[in-house]
């Protein structure tokens, strides 16, 4: 066998099987079709990289060394995220945080550990969870089917710093996060996604639910 | 129209909206508005269903969740319901109704003949009678069950679908009557987030059969006035048809919304019932009252109503059941409902008040109507069979306990009575807030508060409206505040409301008769299981004492109303029996659900594929395309083999297993746990973890371990690799990675935090394909040419980084088959690429995917451990006869080292692995088979220990099986015998448990 270009190497993401998949009060029809409202869209949204970042948020070195790489600082505040055009870093715990980011991986990870020394940890987790969009109209109440957490609460949010939350998802768990537009984002587990992905057809079912996958 | 018993004043209802339905097979009409009881009162139904022991006919009692008789099996087929109270049941076209009690027909039946064993059946009536032989128990409930009808569930599944909901609210008020509206308005306006939920179809409470002016406007102007500014809050939710019915910790409330089950049996579109789990900061209650009947003799025949019940179906549904009413009361409030059927234009025979000179401002209102009071009188009998047609009357003693005079006879259809009213205290008790008794309200009260609640109005044993109406915009504000909004300042205007100056009620429950009580025709207490006065103070003479055990032994309270009707008055009986009273005598505790619950609603979504999350891998569609069969392993989707066109599974099993020894095959590895771990103390902290050391794995080296409880006793095992200085893979079983993931963070975080390690789960991440079989090596040459495959350059227990496919990979040889083998690493994204490159390549050597089936055979022929199916966490290193893996000289410890050397750990005769080979090569022993050393021994046998594993084996031509055997080690070549249940026994000889390759000879290739 001869050695194989990199355009020859497929990828699939998790939803890859449920692109364009829909469901809609209006019509049996799980097939994706382009007249019907959706109150629900759910948007895969490919990214370069989702790296996990653990560190000592009480060093200094740790903490200008990631804002320098990164272009914004670590979050601190439990629950929230910080952003610019095309990374974002999110909260996870007090020595945790997700970046997410248009940079590959590798290269995102040997710039990040140029700049740190001591224990710290990086790890790629990109195959490992996807981010999903969720806007529309109905998207508040499918939340409120789908998490025992308060989301109303980040209506008084300040703009900017995102609010965000580990929390259940149906029966799995997700990273569950605000956009200025009033949609949101969920970062979900790739081994959970089929599960969600049916999950959010059958709970978005009564105001159109549509997939797209990236 | 044929609804003899509609009014021409409508009340809530539209007459011009005709509905149909059929009761017990015939075809009736009600209109919109109605309930299904207040269209069968219409009509003039008066039997609607049979008691349930007795099987004495039943009519109406009452207009709400308190309703003991009318309990109703509602439509049929898939979406039958059954045990629905007809008085809570909104009429629709086409409803279908039927009576759950009453088995062949309600009008007559095969009980009712029998209905004069009553005496026959005392309370304690079933333990007495049906608890020996116990065997026949279930003869017996099979004819208790059909004589009683209990309702019947559909046996088809439920074709609706239910939703849930998680709600938030800062303000939770439940009950929409006076109380709970003016409560629910406070707390809007200070901008809390509220939610007001009533069980009834529309908001009013009690107000929605009240001829009271409020604000100068009819009640039901006025409490259409502030439904609909609730409405304009933005940060109001209404729930009409939504019961309240479970109140649970931390302020979780659960509510039933009923959304569609007033408009067909099956739901038109979209959820049939959501179920709103609550987490309210505070919570507000104003679920009213229940008004409670007097006990008298043959209060249960048909006719025999609620006082309020009857103003109810007046005023609300337009519908009088009856002509001739007596009105027996204790109370000056229950004199409404006199002069509300005063105003149908039908007849008062007769107001018998229990009190001497009563002249109550309502009192006067009826004397002055021309209607016949009788004071000092007590209504001591109701006469009739289906429906009443007399009712006795007698003066009765100031303190109600005994006929004084003469007994007259009053001629009547309808009686309702009123002795006075119970607070619903359900929600409150649900708390664990104990109910006090108020002898000055002659109600109990809710208890002090366990919760972030409070009670307002009725239920709270304050039951004027103006009153309530105060109570209930105090507490709006208190609970608004109390959640942060607001300052706790009652906003808007009192109401407008006349207060009605009420003279003092008396406490009376049991009406007194002419005979005993226990020689009295029977006064019923509770309707829904038959208990009579009679019978609590049977069970009090029998020795009772405690009202729990009353309870108990009588079953008072045990039907679907609980003891909404029947519960004070039977504590009040209790207590008097019992010469005591009530306040020491207490209440029953209510329990979740206020009122029964569908379980489609508590299963919401929840349910067929959607039931348990399945975990797929990356290849997952390829498995499913090729045919595969699947096995679960936690919640993950495996695939368990691949049969091709016409084989069994052991036929596929053989080919699989066969192919993977003499040529390769390949299994999807993905699910095994994968814990990346980074930091200084990493090999330290490892090291610890498991019971041999890492502190010397290099670079590019894998090492195999197993994990320890403190016990001592095997939970997991798994191969560690060195990724780089400071950085390592920890492998776990599929079924244990979140509990090892756990368990690192324990360890780390409580005892060892001065170790500097980090943990992060990368099981999603990779995608794992294993290439094994004497040919791996040539198929991973093909896809793979940046990593010296070579023996000498990359050994079993090493891995290497390389570039498969194009695919930047990790390439581990780790073996589970016994054979040469190569776990490739991907990304998940690249899984199934890689995947099926890796069957493009191996396409020459036939290669052969299999499954979880295969892989166990393999393993077991080499005598590889599965932990969970051949330990059972009883089980020690040694047990397995793994101790090479338990490293003794350690400068730390590690988990479970001190537990390995307790006596129990080290005694003899310890249950060891071994391997079992049947003399008969081709039985294969079942797993789980018992271990005896003679099959005929008389039982009890001495039991020798268990089968864990067991299959046939295609690459040896026998069957092999793994057991742990007491002293096993040392009894190499003896004769055990596994007897089954069916008298046969299968020999085997004591064996090694490695079967296969001893000396490793393939897998080090």
């Amino acid at each position: 066998m001869t050695k194989l270009d990199a355009q020859d190497v497929i990828l699939e993401s998790p939803l890859h099987y449920f692109s364009k998949i829909s469901s809609h009060p209006v019509s049996s029809n799980q097939l994706f079709n382009g007249d019907l409202e959706f109150g629900v869209v759910a948007k895969e949204i490919r990214l370069g990289c989702q790296l996990n970042l653990r560190g000592d948020a009480s060093d200094e070195h740790f903490v200008t060394g990631a804002e320098s790489v990164l272009g914004i600082a670590l979050p601190t505040v439990p629950g929230t995220y910080q952003y610019n055009s095309d990374t974002a870093v999110y909260w996870l715990g007090p020595n945790e945080w997700l970046i997410t980011s248009a940079t590959d991986a590798l290269e995102l990870e040997a710039l990040l550990r140029s700049k740190f020394e001591g224990h710290i940890a990086i790890i790629d987790v990109s195959g490992g969870q996807t981010l999903v969009n969720l806007r529309g109209h109905g998207v508040l109440t499918l939340l409120k089917k789908a998490s025992v957490y308060d989301f109303y609460s980040w209506s008084d949010a300040v703009p900017g710093a995102g609010r965000c939350v580990q929390t259940t998802f149906a029966k799995a768990t997700a990273i569950v996060a605000n956009r200025t537009d009033g949609s949101f984002d969920i970062i979900i587990r790739r081994s959970f996604s089929d599960y969600i992905a049916q999950w959010l057809l059958d709970a978005g079912q009564e105001y159109g639910c549509r997939i797209e996958s990236c | 129209m044929r609804q003899l018993n509609r009014l021409l004043a409508a009340g809530r209802t539209d007459q011009n909206k005709v509905l149909n339905f059929t009761f017990n097979g015939k075809d009736y009409q009600g209109v919109a508005g109605d309930t299904l009881a207040s269209a069968l009162l219409a009509n003039g139904i008066d039997v609607v269903g049979r008691s349930f022991k007795y099987a004495r006919p039943r009519g109406i009692f009452g207009h709400g969740p308190e309703e003991p008789n009318a309990i109703m099996q509602i439509g049929s087929g898939a979406s039958t319901i059954p045990n629905l109270k007809a008085t809570q049941v909104e009429l629709y076209e086409g409803l279908e109704a039927a009576s759950v009690n009453g088995w062949p027909s309600v009008n007559f039946d095969i009980m009712g003949l029998i209905g004069a064993f009553g005496r026959l059946m005392p309370p304690g009536f079933y333990y007495k009678t049906f608890m020996y032989p116990k065997k026949l128990w279930m003869t017996y409930e099979h004819f208790i069950r059909k004589a009683a009808g209990l309702g019947s569930s559909p046996v088809e599944s439920d074709p609706d679908s239910y939703e849930k909901l998680n709600q938030h609210c800062d303000v939770l008020v439940v009950g929409a009557g006076p109380a709970g509206l003016v409560a629910a308005r406070e707390a809007a306006r200070t901008g809390a987030r509220v939610i007001i939920a009533d069980e009834q179809s529309e908001f009013g409470g009690s107000l929605l059969a009240s001829t009271q002016l409020i604000d100068g406007l009819s009640a039901t102007q006025w409490v259409a006035d502030i439904t609909k500014e609730l409405g304009a809050f933005s940060n109001v939710q209404r729930l009409p048809r939504s019961t309240v019915f479970g109140y649970y910790d931390h302020n979780f409330l659960a509510i039933l919304e009923r959304r569609t089950d007033h408009l067909g049996i099956s739901a038109p579109s979209g959820p049939r019932q959501c179920m709103h789990r609550v987490r309210a900061a505070q919570v507000v209650l104003a679920t009213g009252a229940f008004e409670r009947p007097l006990v008298f003799a043959h209060n249960d025949i048909p006719g025999v109503m609620l006082a309020s019940s009857v103003s109810t179906y007046v005023n609300r549904y337009g519908v009088a059941p009856g002509n001739r009413l007596v009105l027996a009361v204790t109370n000056d409030n229950a004199y409404q409902t006199a002069i509300d059927w005063y105003h149908t234009g039908r007849t008062v025979v007769a107001v018998v008040d229990s009190r001497t000179a009563p002249n109550g401002v309502l009192v006067e209102q009826v004397r002055a109507l021309g209607i016949q009071i009788l004071e000092g009188h007590g209504l001591i009998e109701a006469v009739g069979s289906k429906r009443v047609r007399k009712a006795l009357v007698a003066p009765i003693n100031e303190a109600g306990s005994e006929v004084t005079g003469s007994v007259q006879s009053l001629v009547c259809d309808l009686i309702a009575s009123s002795g006075g009213w119970s607070a619903a205290i359900h929600l409150s008790s649900h708390t664990g807030a104990k109910p006090v008794w108020d002898a000055s309200v002659v109600s109990f009260r809710p208890g002090e508060s366990k919760q972030q609640e409070r009670s307002a109005g009725a239920c709270k044993g304050t039951f004027g409206v103006l009153d309530g109406l105060i109570e209930g915009a105090n507490a709006g504000a208190e609970a608004a505040k109390l959640a942060g909004f607001g300052e706790g300042q009652v906003q808007f205007p009192t109401p407008l409301i006349d207060q009605i100056i009420e003279q003092p009620q008396q406490a009376l429950f049991l009406v007194p008769h002419s005979k005993t009580t226990s020689r009295a025709p029977s006064q019923f207490v509770d309707f829904q299981l038959d208990v009579s006065a009679a019978g609590i103070e049977l069970a009090v003479l029998e020795g009772f004492e405690s009202v729990e055990h009353v309870k108990r032994y009588t079953a008072l309270g045990f039907g679907t109303d609980q003891g909404k009707l029947g519960n004070i008055n039977g504590m009040a009986i209790l207590a008097k029996a019992l010469g005591q009273g009530i306040a020491e005598t207490g209440t029953t505790i209510f329990r979740p659900s206020y009122t029964p619950t569908t379980f489609g609603a508590i299963a919401g979504r929840d349910i067929n594929h959607l039931f348990d999350p399945e975990r797929y891998t990356a290849m997952h569609r390829w498995h499913v395309d090729s045919g595969a069969e699947f096995e679960n392993v936690g919640q993950w989707k495996r695939p368990w083999y691949f049969p091709q066109v016409n084989e069994t599974m052991q036929q596929a099993v053989d080919r699989e297993g066969l192919a993977v020894r003499n040529s390769v095959g390949i299994l999807d590895a993905t699910t095994l746990g994968k814990i990346d771990i980074q930091g200084p103390d990493a090999a330290e902290f490892i090291t610890r973890m498991y019971t041999n050391s890492y502190l010397k794995l290099a670079p590019g080296k894998c090492r195999y371990g197993v994990m320890l409880k403190e016990d001592g006793m095997i939970f997991d095992d798994g191969v560690c690799a060195c990724l780089s200085e400071n950085h390592y893979l920890m492998f776990t079983t599929t079924g244990g990675a979140a509990g090892v993931l756990s368990w690192l963070e324990l360890w780390q975080q409580t005892e060892w935090p001065e170790l500097q390690v980090y943990f992060t789960s990368v099981t999603d991440h990779w995608a794992t394909a294993t290439v094994t079989g004497p040919n791996a090596r040539k198929v991973i040459a093909k896809v793979c040419q940046d990593i010296d495959l070579a023996s000498e350059s990359f050994g079993f227990m090493d891995w290497r980084e390389g570039t498969v496919s194009g695919v930047a990979a990790r390439v581990f040889r780790i073996s589970f088959t016994g054979e040469l083998s190569y776990e490739v690493n991907v990304p998940a994204h690249y899984g199934r690429y890689i995947w099926e490159q890796l069957i493009e390549a191996g396409a020459e050597f036939n290669i052969t995917p299999y499954g979880t089936e295969t892989m166990h055979v393999l393993r077991a022929e080499k005598g590889f451990i599965i932990v969970g199916q051949d330990t059972d966490g009883s089980m020690t290193p040694a047990d397995m006869n793994m101790d090479w893996v338990v490293g003794k000289n350690k400068a730390f410890s590690f988990i479970g080292k001190r537990s390995l050397e307790r006596s129990d750990s080290v005694r003899e005769n310890r249950k060891q692995l071994v391997g079992l080979k049947t003399l008969d090569p081709s039985a294969v022993l079942p797993e789980g088979a018992q271990v005896v050393n003679d099959p005929n021994q008389p039982i009890p046998m001495s039991m020798q220990g268990h089968v864990t594993s067991s299959y046939y084996s295609a690459s040896l031509g026998h069957s092999i099986a793994l057991a742990v055997i007491k002293g096993g080690l040392s009894r190499m070549g003896d004769t055990i015998h596994c007897p089954a249940a069916d008298g046969s026994s299968i020999a085997a000889e004591i064996v090694s448990s490695v079967f296969y390759d001893p000396t490793g000879a393939r897998q080090n290739d």
